[in-house]
């Protein structure tokens, strides 16, 4: 029976062997190995910096977020570590250094000898392993207000001194910083550009210079950023003396989110239906009404979501804060020690991405370093994150109550 | 037995002879250089729906657009001789108000085009904008103009709710009334049913016959059977220029031209 | 819902109706006058038909605006071509009559008065129940009264059979002038034709009321 109907299944629309379908099958495999292989880069970026800062910004204990260090200053972390277990531990490494040594030195055919070397490199390694557990146990680390504090610093005789710049305390006035800095260029943008856009799209006559200036806005979106940083350095801080400080920073920042601000609501106001301008205008509004009561106010939630992510991305930028805005370190809050109140604007402010910068770039990396550099780069990622949540919810929610 | 006994066809022609509302004169008008309509004269009557019927692209929704200077907002568009004269005003004179123009002549658009807001503040909005607060003038009118409209019944208890929850026959006819609220006495309608089912087709007529006792209707459509219905007066249309102007009875039944008469019986093309 | 227009359906309606009665008025009055001797009857009946004319065409050019301007169709249209139909007939009807009334005057003026009525007021009888019953089955919209008209004009038929058998006879020639006799037999003919329209305006109201032709 079954071998009666093998000839009889193939019917009209049967299953058939072509160059097509195996043309498809490996495209369709090639297309997904790719897509795949970029997720994972991503994915694996993005658990490295949010494994390794975690153990900075989280703690095993009760409220589980460590506050310190996410408000405090940064600080120089001072480190004593007991001495007798640094002497048994370096020599401990350098026994397994030329152990190592030694073995790669033995002709391939004496198995045994090797072998005995790799077990007595694993006895060592446990010893060292045993060992650094002890010495982290015993070690002491201090920030610079508790170092400042002590009342007698441990003897060097038993403890093995070093420092550590920019590694202890936080980033609290990194963070501030940096949300004022977004928040002040975000408003300065928005208006600049929403005026900019309402200009473009509703009142400037279409031709030749339109198109251009069109263009040269597109063409600003595409100005490296450190161009921005030296223009915004001449511009704002030497030639109107305001000063390594907020204003510049904002500004500087505000010019480089201007052109996505601009064709972003430039295109919210066209998806807004010509039907509503012209449902306005037929009866007796005049254009500025129009625009104020039946295009901005529809076409603000698109404007502001396209915004606010132009802006986070922006904000990650490190080049045009360096040398405008961003101080390497600053031990006031940006509201302490005011004279009077405009000094608030034209103070420079520790910002996230210089931060960055600074502490991957300015000191050593190694153990008591890296909590910082990747808390720090956590820390951002989050708070670029949440910018960029709270635009999708926002996006999310207008799109349910205005749905035309 | 008592049947009246007057001939049909008279009952819709008024005892005075009509007043002409919107005098057209040799008006030419055009998109930059493609002239969109050539010589056209005609005068739309008072109280009297007249219809534009015409292929697309005739001209007719161009012409309508020209009597509340909605063509203003095409920068290339532009009359070149001629005159339109509303309530013997040139409305195209330097001294005429654009603003106060539309106020006077309200208009419909082939989309309804509902704003988002609550059906009330959409019926206020033409209020709103000329600075009136006053909240029972504005429930007044909002109740007067959906009254006139025919939608008072159907959306009295949901005044707060929004217009967009409204099916497309009421939206249209929510247009209408926003259009009504601003007390116009022309309203021109640019194919107000071409998206609508026919219960809502039929609704929207039945208002425009409604309509006609007060105001004056000018209304552009596709649908040959909408403007023989509708429509008192009935001008055809053909590659921007008037081909014929006539009681709508002459159009469909009599036709002078045979352009008319081949477009109003299906033949055309 | 109903449309404005339909309001215009109705009144087209209602004049049908009243054409109808008029035209049985005409045929009533002109049969009547006749029999009873009465001149003024017959000039009555004589003097409506032009009333009956201006009427169908109100009729005609109200069925054809409907047609043009409102895009009728199933039942709506039936009752338009019923009522284009029926305009006729009814008309027809009325003309039959007037010539009855042209004839009767003949008749009396130069006879003095119908010396041998033969069947003819029961055929006259017979004529304007057919007439009134097609009215009523097309207000009632009674469609076996409709066929009920079929069968009983064959009655109307036979009747003037009769009397043209009659007339034809050597006999007749004795009791009437050639004159009164051409003119008696133009009457019952006349009066078949009526009840003959009366069936047609039965078969349109069947037509109207079930579709079928």
């Amino acid at each position: 029976m079954k071998s009666d109907t093998n000839k009889q299944t193939t019917h009209l629309f049967s299953q058939r062997f072509s160059r097509n379908k195996v043309m498809e099958l490996s495209i369709t495999g090639i297309l997904r190995f790719f897509t795949y292989l970029v997720i994972v880069l991503a994915g694996y970026l993005f658990l490295d910096i949010t494994y390794n800062g975690s153990k900075a910004v989280f703690t095993k204990e009760a409220p589980f977020v460590n506050f310190q260090f996410l408000t405090e200053k940064p600080q120089t972390l001072h480190v004593f570590e007991p001495a007798d277990i640094d002497t048994q531990l370096k020599s401990a490494k350098a026994e397994i250094l030329t152990k190592s040594i030694k073995r790669r030195a033995l002709s391939n055919s004496n198995y045994e000898a090797a072998e005995a070397f790799t077990l007595a490199i694993k006895d060592l390694n446990k010893e060292v392993k045993e060992l650094d557990d002890l010495r982290k146990e015993r070690r002491l680390m201090f920030s610079d207000t508790e170092y400042r504090a002590l009342a007698t610093t441990p003897s060097t005789k038993d403890f093995v001194y070093s420092t550590y710049a920019y590694s202890g305390g936080g980033i609290g006035p990194a963070i501030i910083g940096t949300i004022l800095l977004v928040f002040g260029s975000i408003l300065i943008a928005l208006t600049l550009g929403v005026l900019c856009a309402v200009y473009l799209s509703e009142y400037s006559k279409p031709g030749k210079v339109l198109q251009s200036i069109r263009l040269s806005i597109l063409n600003l979106s595409g100005v490296p950023s450190i161009v921005f940083g030296l223009f915004g350095f001449g511009l704002f801080v030497l030639y109107l003396d305001w000063g390594v400080s907020l204003m510049a920073g904002w500004f500087t920042l505000a010019l480089m989110a201007l052109p996505v601000i601009i064709t972003a609501s430039e295109e919210s106001m066209r998806a807004i239906p010509k039907g509503f301008r012209e449902g306005s205008l037929a009866l007796g509004a005049s254009k500025w009404t129009c625009i104020r009561t039946n295009v901005l106010p529809y076409a603000m939630p698109g404007i502001l979501t396209s915004s606010i992510m132009g802006i986070a991305r922006v904000a990650g930028e490190t080049a045009p804060i360096m040398f405008t805005a961003a101080f390497a370190l600053r031990d006031r809050l940006p509201w302490e020690g005011l004279e009077n109140s405009t000094d608030f604007f034209f103070q420079g402010v520790m910002a996230l991405p210089y931060h960055i910068y600074v502490v991957s770039s300015k000191i050593p990396q190694n153990e008591y370093t890296q909590n910082m550099q990747y808390g720090t780069a956590f820390v951002f990622l989050l708070i670029v994150g949440l910018f960029a949540l709270s635009s999708i919810i926002l996006r999310v929610k207008v799109r349910k109550k205005y749905d035309w | 037995m008592n049947v009246n006994f007057d001939i049909q066809g008279k009952q819709a022609e008024p005892s005075k002879p009509p007043k002409p509302v919107i005098k057209t004169k040799n008006l030419d008008f055009a998109y930059g250089d493609s002239q969109a309509l050539f010589n056209i004269s005609m005068d739309i009557f008072k109280k009297e729906v007249t219809a534009f019927i015409g292929p697309s692209g005739c001209g007719k929704s161009t012409l309508l657009r020209c009597f509340n200077r909605m063509n203003d907002l095409i920068d290339i568009a532009q009359i070149k001789s001629g005159s339109i004269r509303i309530s013997d005003i040139d409305i195209y004179n330097k001294d005429v108000d654009v603003i106060e123009l539309r106020k006077h002549v309200g208009m419909v658009f082939q989309k309804s085009n509902p704003f988002p807001k609550s059906i009330y503040e959409n019926i206020a909005y033409g209020m709103r904008i000329q600075g009136v607060k006053n909240r029972s003038e504005l429930d007044e009118t909002v109740e007067s103009s959906l009254r006139g409209a025919a939608l008072w019944d159907e959306v009295k208890d949901r005044l707060n709710k929004s217009a967009l929850g409204l099916s497309g026959g009421q939206q249209q006819r929510l247009c209408i009334a926003r259009a009504l609220a601003v007390k116009p006495k022309i309203i021109l309608m640019d194919e107000p049913c071409s998206a609508l089912d026919p219960v809502a087709t039929a609704k929207v007529e039945e208002l425009i016959h409604k309509l006609k006792k007060h105001y004056t209707i000018v209304v552009v459509t596709h649908n040959m059977q909408q403007a023989a219905r509708v429509s008192d007066r009935t001008a055809f249309f053909y590659l921007g220029r008037l081909v014929e102007y006539e009681t709508t009875e002459q159009i469909f039944m009599n036709p002078k031209n045979s352009k008319t008469e081949a477009y109003v019986s299906g033949r055309f093309g | 819902m109903k449309r404005y227009f339909h309001k215009e359906l109705t009144e087209l309606k209602n004049k049908l109706i009243l054409l109808g009665e008029k035209s049985h008025e005409v045929v009533h009055l002109s049969i009547e006058g006749l029999l009873e001797n009465n001149i003024e009857k017959v000039n009555e009946a004589y003097g409506m038909d032009d009333y009956v004319d201006v009427l169908e065409m109100e009729i005609s050019h109200a069925c054809i605006r409907y047609m043009s301007l409102r895009g009728p169709v199933s039942s709506d249209l039936r009752l338009l071509v019923v009522a284009l139909k029926a305009s006729k007939d009814f008309e027809r009807i009325a003309d039959e009559a007037h010539s009855i009334a042209q004839k009767s005057y003949r008749l009396l003026t130069t006879e003095g008065s119908l010396k041998n009525a033969l069947n003819l007021s029961e055929m006259g009888t017979l004529a304007c129940q057919l007439v009134n019953d097609s009215i009523s089955c097309f207000v009632e919209e009674d469609i076996d009264k409709a066929f009920l008209i079929l069968k009983k004009d064959h009655e109307i038929d036979a009747i003037n059979q009769k009397h043209f058998d009659t007339l034809s006879n050597e006999a007749s020639r004795d009791e009437m002038s050639d004159t009164a006799r051409f003119n008696t037999m133009l009457i019952s003919k006349s009066i078949e034709r009526i009840g003959d329209h009366a069936k047609n305006i039965a078969g349109e109201v069947i037509f109207l009321l079930n579709g079928d032709q």
